[in-house]
């Protein structure tokens, strides 16, 4: 380790983010049970048992087990398998996995446009100003899955199923990015406004800086905090979003099924009592979205006491 | 070049603001010049337009304010009408400022070696080892305790004293011809002013820059400059000399201004004041400004701004001070 990043390090262990993390034990079990999620899913195909992309390892004779513990379960599912005789457990892995995926990627590309035209329409101001903040409004106007429906309809309708399941988590990326971003744009441009006012923002005028330079290096860095805590709760916003996209059959296919289409797959049986296709990927649904929602509130009120409710 | 072309040279500088309901003029006729090495002090109570002289100067002027007339002239150039590009590499590089509070001049989350190295390779094409080289003799020659240090703490932990001399090095990096310093001490407790202030002087006759002053302390400028402008509604109203202008101040204004401060060995006794306040830009006084709050203020005054007229080295708009000299002249002439 060299001798900055060592600098970095202490400079961490002395800040008010890491004593009051170690005080807030939601904070510590919320982080602890996100880590231990992300891995899992991340490292999959290390964990899961079987590979439920691989239709050779999928037999159809052992459909709809239950998990371990109930009547007629088999040792070798521990979480059950639903209506493919695909395993639940490795299902959920690698589905937690998608969706992690779609919800960081939405963020990202929610967070680059929105930064980008919050800097703009702060920093700038006037015309710009008006003519991008409308755009958000227009946006923000139309419910985020109507959106997405239409344009996930249209997509569909294109490309076809076969083409569509090779497309979808970039689409749902896309369409789930390109609806929210105002959002952080609000955010952005707000705390711009704020730090524009600035003495240092003059002095930087007067040292002779251009203007992007001032706008990327010097105001960006100090907007920091609110874009962090609004990204942590919308990736959890993301989640849900795509989740409810899958569900109404608008997201990932059942062949690469994300959390969301797990729970639809399995809705359709929960009648004929396999309660457990759509029970225990909706409970690790729920556990995900909570920890990353009581992170984001807990990093809320570490950096900023006065930013919105996600 | 010529040593009586003056350096920096302003002329008839009028700005406004573009506010519903039509203009608001913050500066009317401001002419001054400054030389090479030469110090100049720009005294006033808050709201006469000093820190909108002093942004001007860099046609910094934000909206809704703008440069309405005159010309600004910085060797023999006109910053006034100069595009954007060419006014960058003026900014930071030959004339640089200096803000009134140190707390809030930095960028809180830049470290100052970043900072520094940033400044100067927004002018200069060096390696950022040739720079962090030069803001470190920078930071040497401001005094500044461990200045190795320095270069990689965070604003925050530095003390205000020790952020105003970084701010004074990041001003000296590029060897400006001019620093215009905004009330550089005002923010800083009384000793560490006095300090601050001496390097200031210290570094600017070292280095024979040129320095405007911005204060209202006229204790500072009787001891660092050479020439001072009185401000008072966006005005100039007395220019001159330092030592004569405080010494013998002519206009009424100037004269409140001085028998205003505390003076040493009377204890008790009630401090001076100029009665009112300064007008808003709103509702400027007809005539000249100041008469509202001038003892001697006559019909004149309240019809037409006074001209400036000449008393020793003295430029003084003021129509009292002409009516004395005219009476004087009279006298002069009657006599022989």
């Amino acid at each position: 380790m060299t001798t900055a990043t060592l600098s970095r390090w202490n400079r961490f262990r002395e800040s008010f983010l890491w004593y009051s993390f170690r005080r807030d034990k939601v904070a510590i079990v919320s982080f602890l049970v996100l880590i231990l999620m992300v891995l899992a899913a991340v490292f999959a195909p290390l964990f899961a048992p079987t590979d439920p992309y691989d239709l050779a390892q999928i037999d159809i004779m052992n459909s709809e087990l239950p998990p371990v513990g109930m009547q007629g379960a088999d040792s070798a599912f521990p979480l059950g398998t639903d209506a493919q005789g695909r395993d639940m457990l490795s299902t959920i892995l690698y589905g937690t996995r998608v969706s992690l995926l779609i919800g960081f990627g939405a963020v990202v590309l929610q967070a680059a446009l929105g930064i980008l035209f919050g800097l703009l329409a702060g920093y700038l101001g006037g015309r710009v100003d008006s003519i991008l903040m409308r755009i958000a409004d227009v946006q923000l106007s139309f419910s985020t899955l109507m959106v997405a429906i239409i344009v996930g309809a249209v997509f569909k309708a294109s490309f076809g199923n076969l083409m569509f399941g090779e497309i979808a988590i970039y689409m749902l990326i896309f369409i789930i990015g390109i609806a929210e971003w105002p959002q952080i744009a609000r955010t952005v441009r707000a705390s711009v406004l704020a730090e524009k006012k600035k003495e240092y923002v003059d002095a930087a005028k007067v040292m002779g800086f251009r203007t992007n330079r001032i706008m990327f290096r010097h105001i960006l860095p100090n907007t920091l905090s609110p874009i962090f805590v609004i990204a942590t709760v919308q990736i959890a916003n993301a989640i849900i979003s795509e989740a409810a996209l899958s569900f109404l059959g608008l997201g990932m296919p059942e062949t690469q099924p994300s959390l969301g289409s797990l729970i639809k797959s399995g809705f359709d049986y929960i009648q004929s009592g396999s309660w457990w296709i759509t029970l225990i990927p909706g409970l690790v649904l729920v556990v995900l979205v909570l920890v990353i929602n009581l992170l984001g509130d807990w990093l809320r009120d570490v950096m900023n006491p006065r930013l919105y409710k996600g | 070049m010529k040593s009586n072309t003056p350096l920096l040279e302003v002329k008839d500088l009028d700005v406004r603001f573009a506010v519903r309901g039509g203009d608001l003029t913050a500066l009317r006729g401001i002419s001054f010049s400054l030389d090479k090495g030469e110090r100049l002090g720009l005294v006033g109570e808050s709201g006469a337009g000093k820190s909108v002289a002093a942004f001007s100067i860099l046609n910094l002027i934000a909206r809704p304010g703008y440069i309405a007339g005159g010309q600004i002239l910085f060797d023999g150039r006109d910053l006034a009408a100069m595009s954007e590009r060419e006014l960058r590499k003026i900014r930071g590089n030959r004339i640089a400022m200096i803000f009134q509070d140190p707390m809030m001049t930095l960028n809180p989350v830049l470290s100052i070696g970043t900072q520094m190295v940033e400044a100067i390779k927004a002018h200069r094409r060096i390696s950022t080892k040739a720079a962090r080289e030069i803001a470190l003799s920078k930071l040497r020659k401001v005094q500044i305790p461990s200045p190795e240090k320095r270069l990689d703490q965070y604003p925050h932990e530095l003390s205000g004293g020790m952020r105003q001399r970084v701010i004074i090095a990041i001003a000296l990096l590029l060897d400006p011809e001019i620093i215009v310093a905004d009330e550089p001490t005002t923010a800083l407790d009384v000793t560490i002013q006095a300090e601050i202030m001496a390097l200031l002087l210290d570094l600017c006759e070292q280095e024979n820059v040129a320095l405007m002053l911005i204060t209202h302390d006229l204790g500072v400028v009787s001891q660092v400059t050479q020439r001072m402008l009185v401000m008072y509604s966006g005005r100039i109203i007395e220019q001159g000399p330092t030592r004569e202008v405080i010494n013998d101040a002519q206009h009424p204004y100037t004269q409140g201004l001085i028998n205003a401060l505390p003076q040493m060995g009377e204890p008790g006794a009630r401090l001076f004041q100029i009665p009112g306040s300064m007008p808003s830009l709103k509702n400027v006084p007809s005539g000249c400004p100041f008469h509202p709050r001038c003892s001697f203020a006559t019909d004149q005054c309240r019809q037409t701004m006074p001209e400036y007229v000449r008393s020793g080295n003295v430029d003084v708009a003021c129509y009292e001070v002409s009516n004395l000299i005219e009476q004087e002249k009279n006298m002069q002439e009657a006599g022989s």
